[in-house]
């Protein structure tokens, strides 16, 4: 029990390190002088502070909006696989349900997009639809392949059942399904390819573009959201796709599993430095490649078994 | 004559929940209304006739009922015909339904022998009998599924729904589809049982195509309730593919998935009535209040109806299938149903089902989109047009109807377990298995799948997360002491207007040019340009239209083709003296050469040759030069 929630707060804490360890990585790679890992604290608490600004135009919704994006996301992080064996986690909520969640806090997004009655807000609603009506189909056939390999929809006990017993019978599929997931997590953390968390321009921006009439403390609800949503897919990749290190002494398997974060960071900020953001039509090929890789894994998994 | 089952107290019970709520707010459209003894008579008819035929135990009562309740809704969308177009989707509705009935008739006369008084029970002894079983499955779908708007029979559902008053909209893709769902239930069940395993995977196939098909013309409506009734298409959808996983997994010896499948199906079909009541409701008093169809034309309601907004949106996040609302409860169920597919035998269908998963995942992620459109147009933003400006909320009757369905909403979320008692008693009934102990095997806390491998999902405890945490947050902005100011959004140095926002047609166009392969849309846009320049207009008009490809490939064509012949025959007919002789002529040389050809001998060389004669002496003699 203990272990499990310093595992949550571990990762709450961690979650503006994570996008900040990204973002000065991205700058090292580019020649720039990077900024400090620990930059999103200090937004963060600036933002608390500062005066909140409400667009005239915009109504209830605004005002409710930004619980109902990061409370979701909240919630979701009690029911991930824990880090070290042995801890406590809850077992019974499966993967449907986590991206559920996952979804009501988008659909509160895209609302809170149309509310201010900015173009703007309207155009990231509209792109935003449209990348997670494409990627909803993928993330389902992923979910169904991991579940058959873990032997469990439960997300915290497929990551336990994984990193037990390794399904070293079904490497193929495994290895679809990781590839299928980290576009995934691409796509549904608005990283470039997908969309460009840094440029405030309105012909490549979606996740920037619904929070550009927002301030203060619900900005920072919503930028907490934003960071929290990364280490969440994270999370589940390193316990899902790289389910090793958990049987170590409790402070080295914490250890392992931060390094594990790290890893995707990096890969993450190595993808952004090294692809050009895709054109919004040309996204669903990417999702369509996710989409392809999740059946491969199913397939495979069924008729060959391996 | 009647039978009081499970399955039928199960949808007397759906029809009541679906009804009470749907009378308060018809109490309070009634103003509104001129003809109002015509409607009233027909609107209480309805009720009953459709309580008719959900209790009928003999296909001369169920005809009767469905021919009645057929009928008076009928009636019900012609209460004002000021519109032709309402007149048009009337007579639209009207061929529809008799089409279907048609085949319900052959049906029973086939399966009872001729005779119609025979009880449901005593129908499998005829049904059995009769060597082509699936020709009676054909008839069953013909005839239900045109009244459930499936596709390829959905045609009349977009533009019947929405031409009928509010009230009687929501009564219509609420609850008389659902009782297509309850016959489809009641025949294969009763009459038709042991199912070969293609009725199993038709069913499955045309569920999906419907979501997807019903889904995908809802995000390029701009006419809300049309939105709405295509949603119908997709919910109908998604009940089959429910029930078409139950069929398969009956036939492959799966029972406890195939209950469970079944109960799904239910389960969804009780939703479908109550956030597509809820929806219908809410667009009804958005529609009376702005006396405009058009989705273009609201924004901004929220702050002059409140309470349609909030329950709309109740709606929306079930319809969505978002957690924890009951909508994501019963798709979770249909979901975690096709993961049972993992333990079928045959390779080929294992293969397929993933197919069917992606279909209902695609529907609900476009789903979601839809509802962004829908709710965020018109209940945000700002008022679009002058008619918007000026609507308030509702009368009190309304508003109480609204209220209730809502309610009747939340409680399929609440008390999931009660309503599933329900469900598995009538599921036991026709199918002689109970799941209920198996999907609350420890209380009512969570809900459990049957399947191998499968999930939990526990509504009440991630509704109390939710609340809480939402909570602990309010509370935070409390302790922090949140200053607010309110300011006009920032527009780049330009002014905000109900213009400068984002349409609903915009809001869709990403999706709409994706899948332009389907839509085919004419693009209509007109400015009037500033002295020739490309850039500068004084105004400008774009409008979309979307091709109803399925109308126009599967209902125009044949009509199409109709008129080709009617004009060959009627070419016929007018022919002069001349013209007949050498038809004579042609007749005399088919005849011969096919004596020769086909009794005498046969040679593809003489074939041809002589084909090409007799095609040059028709061209030449009969029909002529085209005038």
């Amino acid at each position: 029990m203990i272990a499990y929630a310093v595992t949550i707060l571990f990762l709450l804490l961690a979650a503006p390190l994570l996008t900040g360890v990204i973002k000065s990585l991205k700058m090292v790679l580019l020649y720039k002088r990077p900024v400090s890992v620990f930059q999103g604290y200090r937004t963060f608490s600036k933002l608390l502070v500062k005066e909140t600004m409400l667009s005239a135009e915009s109504s209830q919704i605004t005002r409710v909006a930004p619980y109902l994006v990061l409370s979701p996301l909240l919630v979701a992080l009690l029911f991930l696989p824990p880090a070290v064996s042995g801890a406590w986690y809850v077992s019974f909520v499966d993967a449907f349900t986590l991206t559920g969640l996952l979804s009501l806090s988008t659909f509160f997004l895209m609302l809170l997009g149309l509310d201010s009655a900015s173009s703007f807000g309207g155009m990231g609603s509209s792109r935003e639809a449209f990348i997670a009506a494409m990627v909803e189909p993928a993330m389902v056939l992923t979910v169904f392949s991991v579940s058959m390999m873990a032997g469990d929809l439960g997300v915290g006990a497929a990551g336990v059942n994984l990193a037990h017993r390794f399904p070293a019978g079904h490497t193929a599929s495994f290895v679809f399904a990781a590839i299928s997931f980290f576009i995934l997590l691409i796509a549904e953390n608005g990283r470039i390819p997908v969309d460009n968390p840094e440029t405030h321009l309105e012909l490549t921006m979606v996740h920037e573009s619904m929070i550009l009439d927002l301030s203060g403390f619900y900005l920072a609800l919503i930028e907490t959201a934003a960071s929290v949503k990364f280490v969440i897919f994270a999370s589940l990749f390193a316990s899902l796709f790289m389910p090793f290190g958990l049987e170590l002494p409790l402070l080295a398997a914490f250890g392992v599993f931060a390094l594990k974060l790290l890893l995707i960071a990096l890969a993450v900020a190595l993808i952004e430095v090294n692809t050009a953001k895709l054109r919004l039509f040309k996204v669903p090929n990417l999702l369509g490649i996710a989409i392809v890789f999740s059946f491969l894994s199913l397939i495979t998994f069924y008729v060959l078994g391996a | 004559m009647f039978s009081f089952d499970a399955l039928s107290l199960l949808f007397v019970g759906l029809i009541v929940l679906g009804a009470v709520p749907n009378l308060f707010y018809t109490f309070g459209y009634l103003p509104h209304i001129e003809r109002k003894s015509h409607f009233l008579v027909h609107y209480f008819m309805f009720i009953a006739s459709m309580l008719g035929v959900v209790v009928a135990n003999n296909a001369l009562v169920f005809l009767f009922a469905w021919e009645l309740m057929s009928l008076t809704s009928w009636q019900l969308i012609l209460t004002d015909t000021a519109e032709a177009s309402t007149r048009k989707a009337a007579r639209f509705y009207f061929f529809m339904t008799h089409f279907g009935f048609v085949f319900l008739l052959l049906f029973f006369l086939i399966a009872g022998n001729g005779e119609l008084e025979t009880a449901f029970a005593q129908l499998k002894i005829g049904a059995g009998a009769f060597a082509y079983p699936t020709l009676l499955f054909f008839f069953v779908l013909l005839g239900l599924l045109s009244k459930a708007g499936v596709v390829p029979l959905h045609v009349w559902l977009p533009y019947a729904h929405p031409a009928a008053p509010s009230p009687v909209s929501a009564l219509m893709s609420g609850v008389m589809l659902k009782v297509a769902i309850y016959a489809l239930f009641r025949f294969l069940f009763d009459i038709l049982y042991p199912w070969p395993l293609e009725w199993g995977v038709l069913v499955l196939v045309l569920g999906a195509l419907s979501a997807l098909v019903g889904v995908l013309y809802a995000l390029s409506e701009h006419d809300i309730k049309a939105l709405l009734a295509n949603h119908s298409i997709e919910n109908i959808g998604i009940i089959l593919l429910g029930f078409g996983m139950g069929m398969i997994f009956d036939t492959l010896g799966l029972f406890t998935l195939s209950s469970f499948a079944f109960v799904a199906a239910l389960f969804h079909t009780f939703n479908h009535m109550s956030f597509k009541s809820l929806l219908f409701m809410g667009a009804g008093s958005v529609l009376h209040r702005t006396h405009t169809k058009n989705i273009e034309k609201y924004g901004g309601l929220i702050k002059a109806m409140p309470v349609t907004a909030w329950t709309f949106l109740i709606a929306s996040v079930s319809i969505s299938a978002l957690p924890p609302s009951n909508g994501f409860l019963s798709e979770w169920m249909i979901f975690q149903s096709m993961l049972g597919s993992s333990q079928i035998a045959p390779m080929t269908l294992k293969l397929a089902i993933p197919f069917a998963i992606f279909a209902l995942a695609l529907t609900g992620g476009l789903a979601i989109a839809c509802f962004v459109k829908a709710y965020g147009i018109t209940f945000l933003g700002l008022h679009r047009s002058e008619n918007a400006e000026h609507a308030h909320e509702v009368n009190g009757a309304m508003k109480g109807g609204m209220v209730l369905m809502a309610g009747v909403v939340l409680s399929l979320m609440l008390v999931t377990p009660f309503y599933f008692t329900y469900f598995d008693a009538a599921v036991q009934l026709l199918h002689g298995k109970s799941v209920y102990a198996l999907i609350f095997p420890e209380g009512i806390w969570q809900m459990h799948s049957v399947a191998v491998y499968g999930g939990t999902v526990s509504p009440l405890l991630l509704l109390g997360l939710l609340i809480g945490v939402t909570l602990l947050l309010v509370m935070a902005a409390k302790l922090i002491g949140v200053k607010t100011r309110c300011h006009r959004s920032w527009a780049c140095g330009y002014t905000t207007g109900p213009r400068t926002q984002y349409s609903a047609t915009g809001f869709a166009g990403p999706i709409r040019r994706f899948f332009s392969w389907l839509y085919r849309q004419n693009v209509h846009f007109d400015k009037e340009r500033v002295a020739g320049h490309e850039s500068k207009f004084s105004h400008a008009h774009f409008d979309v239209h979307v091709t109803p490809l399925f109308e126009r490939s599967l209902y125009r064509a044949p009509v199409r083709a109709a008129q080709v012949l009617s004009y060959w025959v009627y070419r016929l007919a007018h022919f002069e003296q001349t013209r007949y002789a050498a038809m004579i002529f042609n007749m005399l040389l088919l005849v011969l050469f096919s004596y020769r050809i086909f009794a005498h001998e046969f040679s593809w060389a003489t074939l041809l040759l002589e084909s090409t004669v007799m095609a040059i002496s028709l061209k030449i003699l009969v029909i002529g030069d085209r005038k």
